[in-house]
């Protein structure tokens, strides 16, 4: 989260919740600017920069840069951002050409802006913004990987074994080279030198009882770690460490990063997973979600971006130079990273609007993934211990009010937990 | 005491016949020599497999399946590039349309799932006629979306077959014919569509020589005629039956076939069902030939041939004071139902299936005579889906062969497989210069034509309808094509010159023709509400004039008996008028037609089944493999004969010295193959011994030996239409008054019939349960008595005799209560189980083995009309006589019950006890829960269910190639139909009713959301749903508000096999005969 307001500065990065635009000046008030430049910036990046760039480019609206030179002065500006219609209704002739300009989109109407605030966000728009530097110039981009690969130890491991083998190797020709020297001293014509598998079965054969041993740890070593390996098949997750999970982390048409939209930007995981409430299914966000914000948005400073957010324009159809769906669709084929076998019914809805859970619980901490991977088990020992663990949320909720009741009085105080209202029952999950 | 009535399902079982005990004494029918085959040296080396290439394998694939498990699966997620607004992956949306296949007619919800229409349900809005009922064959067309049959694109003749060709290409050609054309017709089944006649009407403005004739498979022409010579108006009426307190019936199958069959179940279920607060029910008379589903749900039943049926009218008609001679056919019988008729004040009605205007015009006499019309029918709401013109069709024959017609265009019709022998279609086809097909397969009259323009299916089509007066349907889309195929109506247009796209013609017509009679004045308003809602009632076209106590003026006067009452007319508001070029009748004509028919030795009914129906479905598997409610038969059709004529006849090869008594060894194998002939058209076909059926009678069902779609469905059965025949008033005579049958050929035809499959044991009150309405009128407890039981502590009641602890059930108790009583049987649960809960379809060969996957079935269950009670009153009989009468199959009118039983999800299951690895056990709220993951296929439980209703996979239905053709879900289209909401179960696990527990998880969602419990009626499964006589109720037994909970408490409740002490959630109703005699008895 640091690096955000550095993100934001350097790359025209916007926090995208609702559209703004402002075309008028007053008299600037410069004694304001340290501070008003600052909250300007904010309140520009809040309310305006999804349709309008604070330079010249043109976006869903006009680019505000020397905006203030534009615009009919007196309070003009602050009728406009308030309600554009009304003064476009009034008549007001360059009002009507920019109306007309751009396609006859309608601005939203701020009407809870305050005067100092436009003056602010104006003053900041009309001086423009620096262009962000191309891509792999010198600034470090703060959005992609941040954290250090653990140190591998099973390459640590390798290592030794090699130089353990080498080590025998060469301890069994220095002994074969001293028997042959000894031999020659004692005048005994030279051993034939046995190949090492006969000689290795030689001494095998001599020393069976250590052989055996040896064995028996072998087969119940491989046993053993089998039994443990055949536990994560299909599961893509083990407990190496408890909390952590190896997950199925699967490469994606798209290289989107959960951490820059969800994290750094904190977009709410509903926007785009908008049926999260209403369905059995959070659903992967259709194209046209995506294009809310990047019809405007073509561009970051990220390495890669530009590239990557073509993809989508691909997708959808999306001529940015014409900034019109003129091409064919071709649907994203996304990889599917939690999966459910066919014949489990989980709902969404269910855990997110009824039980109240976080989509944490299940998903991990999503919002630090550049890359989505499953962090969570998803087996179904850990979604019974869960209904196990977690108290229902019967509080406010008309549909238990006689159950909870019933179960107070039945577990005497103790908190009511799903499995406890039946919720480990096989015909919840499985029919 | 009163638990002597011996019910068995079929002639087997009640003839403890060989093959019935070892049917029912081992689990699985077939016999597995697994012994025999390993212990047998030389067979061991003769199979291609040895035992050490068995090792390799054993080896090879664990070592495969091991490796492959290892293997990272990639699951791909691909996401809309632009989400449609109302769709929400896995939330399902449902859209209001209307099925309409010029036979059955439904308004419907088809609920969707990601654009994908996977069931269909009733529309409940109050201004649908099926009032949110539909039956089987509704519920079914939805597997027929996803046929990979169905026909890609517009096809054009090429040598013998037929090549898809471009629709410009197709256009072009079929247009300059159209053009050269000396006289065109179009032959459609009824259209109910004002939109499509104007665009049909349209096409005549372009090419003038055009005339649509009408021609319906299943013809009403003779009702339509009788009505013109009775109320000067070809009409059908609206039948009110739930106004009725007698319903006789002349051989009217009106709760699967006849008419509008949902509505009428709908509405007999409301005169027929009882309770604490109402102990009155309607009574029901059925005259009939065959043994039909209506027929089986009588109070009285009458056997008669089909020559006799207008004797009975004119007996009936003379009986409430017609004026006419009573001939002497069931005389006693007939003077007491017009007696009954009479007493009803009015709130009675005959109703008639036969297709002859003189017994038409007969039954309108008795409807006058006994005040009907006005309270059981309804002449001022004319019901227009019946619309076929036989007249017509038979005059476009002749026109064709004079060659003054020489290019048809066949619409939703199929003449090539229902015109009769006689009608001379098949040569007339053959003189045509040009023919087209709209259809949407290659049908047997599709192949026959030059150029097939196959037309949407339904769920892919707009459309709109006017089934009866004033009544407004629109058919929405719910998908977009699957193929490229396209609206019939667009073809239309586009050959008359008009581009306008099929949506916006429709819109338009409403536009222009309609709002102004409904409520809305701006027509965006009107139009989206009535595409949202699928119906809407519009004010009259016309001020009605209802009731007119005068003939209208003009009209042919029929009537020549002095006692005739005033007719009541038709109203003048009548917005459609049904083509009807027939002619009249008079009612003297009809009186000495009647007077004087005579039968052959043998006469034949050809009737619908009330699956198959007239055909138009019969690729569809869930369709087939739903058992026949009355015979049980699955993918098949048959002649129905008497037992007593089959013995007669000595088929299956055995005689039996009483000639009554007939052993049916064979029967639930292999049957007899007959050669029947009929109006100079011959069909051979297996023998089927029906009970119920009329003695000398025979029956068989349209709708088979289809040709053109697999291999599996064109080789059942045969095609019996051609045996229909003209009669002399000009209409289609679906009864054949003689028939020729041979003795046995010698052919046997292996059989999939279900009726003795999964058999429970004790075949007496533990099962059935039933009582006269008298007895039940004086005793709430009348048929039902409480179970007890013998222990140390004395007589105590069953319930509390239990080897187990009662478990808590704190958050829910589900239960279903089934009301015999209001169950007909029809079936319709059991394909929406299908269909909800993606039940396999597993073909006549599994069948045949027991091996139906069917999680519900409906028990048909026959019983005698001998009681003891009855036998010691009157003293007539011996112990011994009595004892084997009550035995005696009453092979001419058993006494039919339907018991719809599904898993009873017993409280304390026997089958959760069984399981090793705990694969199926108990929810908290009472639900025997089937996790499929867990289960390793033991079938211990189902060896140890009392009530049969497990289930066991023995094949991987959906892949494995045996099932081709058979299982719609072999190929990716027809997946596209299965629930995404319920697993597919693979091979080697057990399954059963899961009370549609996705459903119950579903609803309680919801409620939870909402934050409050939820309301009675909100959950539902789906043979609830889909019953179209609400015999089934579902809820929750904690909340003491649910009709469930207050059904519970009844006094008619009872549970299956109560004394096992399993302690079911599902519970059944009394069944209740509203019969004079004790034939239902205590």
């Amino acid at each position: 989260m640091k690096g955000l307001w550095h993100n934001v500065q350097s790359t025209r990065f916007v926090v995208l919740l609702s559209l703004a635009i402002t075309l008028l000046v007053s008299s600037p008030i410069s004694a304001q600017d340290g501070a008003a430049a600052l909250d300007g910036k904010k309140l520009f990046k809040t309310n305006c920069a999804s349709c309008h760039y604070a330079s010249d480019k043109k976006g869903t609206g006009p680019g505000l840069k020397g905006v203030l030179g534009r615009i009919p002065d007196g309070d003009w500006k602050y009728r406009w951002v308030r309600n554009s219609q009304e003064v476009i209704k009034s008549g007001d002739a360059y009002a009507n050409k920019i109306f007309k300009e751009f396609n006859n989109s309608v601005m939203t109407n701020f009407g809870s802006l305050s005067d100092a605030e436009i003056d602010a966000i104006l003053t900041y728009a009309d001086k423009g913004e620096t262009p962000p530097p191309p891509p792999g110039g010198a600034v470090v981009t703060v959005g992609g990987e941040a954290k250090q690969e653990p140190v591998n130890n099973t390459f640590l491991l390798i290592i030794v074994l090699v130089l353990l083998i080498i080590l025998i190797a060469v301890l069994r020709f220095a002994k074969i080279n001293l028997k042959n020297a000894v031999n020659e001293k004692e005048g005994r014509p030279d051993e034939p030198a046995l190949p090492f598998l006969d000689a290795a079965r030689k001494w095998m054969n001599e020393n069976k009882r250590i052989v055996a041993v040896i064995g028996l740890f072998l087969v119940g070593g491989l046993v053993v770690n089998g039994w443990y390996m055949l536990k994560d098949v299909g599961v893509y997750a083990h407990e190496e460490k408890p909390g952590e999970w190896k997950g199925y982390k699967p490469s994606q048409p798209i290289n989107f990063s959960h951490k820059i939209h969800a994290g750094d930007n904190g977009i709410d995981c509903k926007y785009c997973h908008s049926t999260v409430e209403k369905s059995k299914t959070a659903s992967i966000p259709s194209a046209n979600v995506c294009m809310n914000c990047h019809k405007v948005i073509s561009e970051t400073a990220n390495p890669g971006s530009k590239e990557e957010i073509a993809k989508i324009y691909e997708a959808v159809g999306f001529d940015p130079a014409a900034n019109a769906y003129t091409k064919p669709q071709k649907p994203i084929r996304w990889n599917k990273v939690h999966v459910l076998p066919d014949h489990v019914y989980f709902s969404h809805q269910q855990h997110v609007v009824v039980g109240k859970q976080e989509c944490e619980t299940c998903h991990g901490n999503v919002k630090e993934m550049t890359v989505a991977e499953q962090q969570r088990p998803l087996t179904m020992g850990w979604c019974i211990n869960c209904h196990r663990e977690t108290n229902v949320a019967m509080e406010d909720n008309g549909y238990y009010t006689e159950l909870h009741a019933k179960m107070k009085e039945k577990y005497k105080g103790q908190p009511i937990t799903v499995s406890m209202v039946g919720g480990i029952e096989c015909a919840r999950c499985h029919y | 005491m009163a638990n002597e009535t011996k019910y068995w399902k079929g002639l087997s079982q009640l003839n403890n016949e060989k093959e019935f005990s070892k049917k029912h004494d081992s689990e699985f029918a077939e016999y597995i020599p697994v012994e025999e085959f390993i212990g047998n040296k030389s067979a061991m080396e003769d199979s291609s497999t040895n035992r050490r290439d068995f090792l390799k394998f054993l080896g090879f694939s664990t070592v495969a399946a091991t490796l492959a498990a290892c293997e990272a699966p990639v699951t791909k997620a691909v996401p809309y590039v632009n989400r449609p607004e109302e769709i929400t992956p896995g939330v399902a949306n449902y859209y209001a349309s209307t099925y309409f296949d010029g036979n059955d007619y439904c308004s419907v919800l088809v609920k969707t799932r990601e654009g994908r229409p996977i069931k269909i349900e009733g529309n409940d809005s109050p201004d649908a006629i099926n009032m949110g009922a539909t039956n089987a064959r509704v519920q079914a067309s939805v597997l027929s979306l996803y046929d990979s049959n169905r026909l890609k694109g517009a096809m054009m003749k090429s040598g013998n077959g037929h090549s898809e060709v471009k629709w410009e290409d197709a256009d072009e050609k079929i247009k300059a014919r159209l053009a050269q054309a000396k006289g065109i017709a179009i032959v459609s089944s009824t259209i109910i569509s004002p939109s499509t006649k104007q665009a049909i009407a349209e096409f005549k403005g372009k090419y003038a020589s055009t005339r649509h004739v009408t021609y319906d498979a299943i013809s009403y022409a003779g009702m339509l005629k009788a009505n013109l010579s009775t109320f000067g108006a070809a009409m059908i009426p609206t039948y009110r039956l739930d106004n009725a307190q007698v319903i006789v019936s002349l051989g009217a199958d009106f709760l699967a076939n006849w008419i509008s069959p949902i509505e009428h179940a709908r509405q007999y279920s409301k005169v027929r069902k009882v309770s604490k607060d109402n102990r009155e029910m309607a009574k029901h008379y059925q005259f009939e030939t065959i043994l039909s589903l209506t027929g089986a749900n009588a109070d009285e039943r009458f056997n008669v041939k089909p020559s006799q049926l207008g004797q009975v009218a004119l007996g009936l008609l003379a009986g409430v004071g017609g004026g006419v001679s009573a001939p002497n056919v069931l005389s006693k019988e007939v003077a007491k139902v017009a007696e009954s008729l009479k007493a009803a004040n009015g709130k009675a009605v005959v109703l008639c299936g036969s297709n002859d205007p003189a017994v038409q015009l007969v039954v309108n006499q008795i409807n006058q005579k006994i005040g009907a019309y006005g309270s059981t029918i309804r002449t001022d709401i004319p019901d227009y889906t019946h619309q076929g013109d036989d007249t017509a069709v038979a005059k476009l024959v002749e026109y064709i062969n004079s060659g003054a017609v020489d290019t048809v265009i066949f619409y939703n019709s199929n003449p090539a497989l229902s015109a009769p022998k006689a009608l001379g279609f098949e040569s007339a086809m053959g003189k045509l210069a040009t023919r087209i097909s709209f259809a949407g397969w290659m049908d047997e009259t599709a192949s026959k034509c030059d150029f097939v323009c196959p037309d949407h299916y339904y769920l892919e089509a707009w459309n709109d309808h006017n089934p009866r007066n004033n009544h407004y349907n629109l058919q929405q889309p719910a998908i977009r094509p699957l193929f490229k195929t396209r609206h019939a109506q667009e073809s239309l247009l586009t050959w008359a010159g008009n581009k306008t796209d099929w949506h916006t013609y429709i819109a338009n017509y409403w536009k222009n023709n309609l709002i102004g009679r409904s409520k809305f004045g701006d027509f965006s308003t009107f139009w989206n509400k009535s595409v949202h809602d699928g119906v809407v009632v519009l004010a009259p076209a016309v001020a009605p004039v209802v009731e007119d106590p005068k003939p209208a003026a003009g009209k042919p006067v029929t009537d020549t008996t002095a006692t005739a009452e005033p007719v009541v007319a038709v109203t003048n508001s009548a917005e459609q008028t049904i083509s009807f070029t027939g002619g009249t009748i008079t009612l003297d004509a009809a009186v000495s037609q009647l007077s004087v028919v005579k039968g052959g030795k043998y006469e034949l009914v050809i009737y619908q089944k009330t699956g198959i129906g007239n055909g138009n479905q019969s690729s569809n598997p869930w369709l087939q493999e739903m058992p026949d409610p009355i015979s049980k038969i699955t993918w098949d059709n048959y002649i129905t004969m008497n037992p007593a004529d089959v013995a007669e006849k000595k088929l299956f090869g055995v005689e039996d010295g009483s000639g009554m008594m007939v052993r049916f060894d064979q029967m639930e194998d292999e049957l007899d193959v007959v050669s029947i002939k009929a109006n100079g058209y011959e069909v051979k076909l297996p023998v089927w011994p029906q009970p119920g059926q009329t003695r000398g009678t025979v029956g068989i069902a349209v709708g088979y030996g289809r040709k053109g779609y697999n291999e599996v469905i064109d080789s059942l059965g045969q095609n019996i239409y051609p045996a229909v025949g003209l009669n002399a008033n000009g209409t289609m005579s679906y009864e054949v008054f003689d028939v020729a049958i041979s003795d046995a050929t010698g052919e046997r035809h292996p059989i999939a019939a279900t009726q003795t499959h999964h058999t429970l044991m004790g075949r007496n009150k533990d099962i059935i349960r039933e009582t006269t309405l008298a007895e039940y009128k004086k005793d709430e407890r009348a048929g039902n008595p409480l179970n007890t039981l013998h222990t140390y502590k004395g007589e105590q009641m069953v319930e509390n005799v239990t080897l187990w602890n009662d478990f808590e059930r704190p958050n829910h108790q589900w239960a279903l209560a089934i009301d015999l009583n209001a169950c007909i049987g029809c079936g319709a649960c059991v394909v929406a189980c299908n269909a909800e809960n993606n039940v396999s379809v597993v073909g006549k060969e599994e069948v045949r083995k027991s091996r139906e996957m069917h999680w519900m079935r409906i028990d048909r269950y026959f019983s005698s009309d001998t009681v003891k009670e009855k036998v010691e009153e009157t003293g007539e009989m011996g112990t011994m006589a009595m004892y084997r009468s009550m035995e005696n199959p009453s092979f001419d009118n058993p006494k039919v019950v339907f018991q719809p039983l599904m898993c009873q999800h017993c409280n304390h299951a026997p089958c959760e006890t069984v399981c090793p690895v705990l694969a199926t056990n108990h929810s908290s709220e009472g639900l025997n829960q089937m996790t499929y993951n867990r289960c390793v296929g033991t079938r211990y439980c189902a060896n140890n269910c009392p009530y049969k209703v497990r289930r066991f996979n023995w094949f991987n239905y959906v892949e494995y190639h045996r099932f081709k053709n058979i299982n719609p879900a072999q190929d990716d289209l027809g997946r596209m139909v299965l629930n995404p909401d319920v697993t597919v179960r693979s091979r080697g696990v057990m399954e059963k009713c899961s009370m549609c527990v996705q459903r119950i998880q579903a609803g309680k969602l919801e409620a939870k959301k909402a934050g409050v419990r939820p309301k009675d009626g909100s959950i539902n499964t789906a043979c609830a749903q889909s019953c179209p006589t609400n015999a089934i109720t579902f809820g929750d037994l904690n909340d003491q508000q649910s009709k469930v909970a207050e059904m519970e408490q009844d006094s008619r409740k009872y549970e299956v096999l109560e004394v096992i002490g399993v302690k079911p959630s599902v519970f059944y109703m009394t069944k209740i005969w509203n019969r004079e005699d004790e034939n239902a008895h205590l």
